[in-house]
């Protein structure tokens, strides 16, 4: 997904959108960008500064800076939990543990070679399911004896949920199965970094209260999901470049190295985990 | 005249074959869908049929089933692990065999039997499905490619892509991302098959190979993963007719032989 933040000289947020990247829309960040201009009713000639960050930053031909998510994610974070010291993010493509510390990145850990543990482990099963990702939540609060999944990689644990459901296994205890195997997994990496309070929970699997609950129990502590865990990664991109903009303003610089259009990307360049 | 039955009911296929007099007379498939049970009946009945005769149940003087769902094929009173119905199947074929190499949809398994056909050892990719065929299933299914047709069109390939990941459901991403940038699809599923290649021949440099070495399983309808795994090992690979049939053959020659290592 594509997510847009745009934030005024006082932090406050004017416009917030998520849109989509997929295989066609990679280069054309360009068209979310403008649906945010809308919805904040501003024209591109009225942002001082565009950071990009994310796997795709480098298809933003119209930003000012690219800037890894990790530092992007930190600054998001720490400026809606203060008082963060680790972050746990679970999205499609991996699963990241960060420490923060005074609101700066201090250590990181990730998995991006195996979709067990992320997000993707339940996209994949949940077409084995028949059901939507947004009710696996839910469902999974009704389990009354959560099943153990066994497999760790997500093509031999749908195999698994396939036997489960043949021997008649009630659905939440399966979905309930597999929020403890991601929040096992994510727990064994991310307790490399030595976990302290406060936790907080981004990613889009931190929209599904099940595993919220799971990892929990895990580790112990109680966990903090943002309103809207998808955006606190461009959140720190605009907080960040409200940074930049201040600073060119103070030394009495010019705020763009280069003259900026809001194109789609020209080049197509692949970044290995998109 | 006395007639055997193998059952290999597969998490992706179920095979059947009928020995009469040691010799197969009938070989059936069939998808296994989601109920092992109900495919494995039919899969009989369907058996029976072909071989025609008014030949009924009462006819097969005793069924092996095995492959992920034999447990679910309970008329059957015999049981045995794949490994050894693949060893008895590939034995039969080939008696010079004393390695092989079974890409089966979600496993594959590497197995070192001795001059009389019996396992000596064997090894699973059992952490994760990579180097079986469903990564191959994937990238099918994303590419909209027929399974039957990518060997074909993998040799066409001209710069096969390199997978940077090892994990199959990334594997599926990855493969979008470089349809995306225009990459033909030949070079795509080349690169599948390099993959599993460099997976496959891992496997087998863990187990120890000898020589002669024998590939079946469905993997092995693919003329491009054959030709992949011969350029990474650097050798002729014995190929069976029917390398689907292999571990429901076995199964059948064990019904036969009256051996018993498995469940009954």
């Amino acid at each position: 997904m594509t997510k847009v933040v745009i934030v005024d000289s006082d932090e406050k947020t004017c416009a917030a959108i998520i849109g989509p990247t997929g295989a066609e829309h990679r280069h054309l960040s360009n068209r979310v960008m403008r649906d945010a201009l809308a919805k904040a009713g501003l024209s591109f000639s009225d942002i001082s500064y565009v950071v990009a960050t994310g796997y795709g930053r480098i298809n933003v031909p119209f930003a000012d800076r690219q800037i890894t998510e990790l530092t992007c994610h930190a600054r998001g974070i720490s400026s809606m939990f203060p008082n963060v010291r680790t972050v746990i993010d679970i999205g499609g493509q991996d699963a990241k543990g960060l420490k923060i510390k005074d609101g700066k990145l201090t250590d990181f850990i990730m998995n991006d070679r195996c979709a067990a543990g992320t997000g993707r482990f339940l996209d994949v099963l949940v077409d084995t399911l028949g059901v939507r990702v947004e009710d696996l939540g839910p469902l999974s609060l009704k389990s009354t004896q959560k099943v153990v999944i066994s497999s760790l990689c997500t093509i031999f644990a749908q195999m698994e949920i396939r036997t489960r459901l043949s021997q008649g296994t009630p659905l939440p205890d399966i979905v309930a199965g597999l929020h403890d195997s991601i929040a096992d997994r994510v727990f064994k990496m991310a307790k490399k970094l030595k976990i302290e309070p406060d936790v907080v929970f981004t990613g889009g699997v931190a929209k599904n209260i099940g595993v919220v609950k799971a990892l929990e129990a895990h580790i112990g502590f109680k966990i903090y999901v943002p309103e809207e865990p998808l955006l606190t990664g461009a959140l720190g991109a605009a907080l960040i470049g409200k940074e930049f903009a201040l600073k060119a303003i103070a030394k009495g610089e010019p705020i763009h190295k280069k003259e900026l259009r809001l194109d789609e990307a020209a080049t197509f360049f692949q970044s290995e985990n998109s | 005249m006395a007639m055997y039955l193998g059952l290999d009911i597969g998490s992706g296929t179920s095979k059947g074959v009928i020995i009469k007099d040691g010799v197969p007379i009938a070989y059936h498939i069939l998808p296994s869908g989601v109920d092992y049970r109900a495919v494995s009946l039919q899969l009989r009945d369907e058996i029976l049929a072909m071989v025609g005769g008014s030949v009924t149940v009462a006819d097969i003087n005793d069924t092996v089933a095995t492959g992920h769902g034999a447990t679910s094929a309970d008329f059957c009173q015999r049981r045995e692990s794949d490994i050894i119905c693949c060893t008895r199947g590939i034995f039969n074929l080939f008696p010079s065999a004393r390695t092989v190499i079974d890409i089966q949809r979600t496993y594959t398994q590497v197995i070192r039997l001795n001059a009389q056909g019996m396992v000596e050892n064997f090894l699973i990719n059992e952490k994760c499905a990579t180097g079986s065929g469903c990564f191959l299933d994937i990238v099918c299914h994303v590419l909209r490619i027929d399974l039957k047709d990518v060997g074909p069109l993998s040799l066409e390939a001209r710069n096969p892509v390199s997978f940077t990941t090892g994990c199959a459901v990334f594997g599926e991403s990855e493969a979008i991302s470089r349809v995306s940038e225009g990459t033909p699809v030949n070079d795509i599923l080349a690169g599948v098959h390099l993959s599993l290649a460099n997976k496959i021949s891992s496997l087998v440099d863990r187990l120890g190979l000898i020589m002669d070495c024998a590939i079946c399983g469905g993997g092995a309808l693919n003329v491009g993963l054959i030709k992949a795994i011969e350029e990474k090992m650097g050798f002729k690979l014995l190929l069976p007719e029917k390398p689907q049939f292999v571990n429901a053959l076995g199964a059948a020659i064990l019904a036969a032989s009256g051996e018993r290592n498995g469940n009954s």
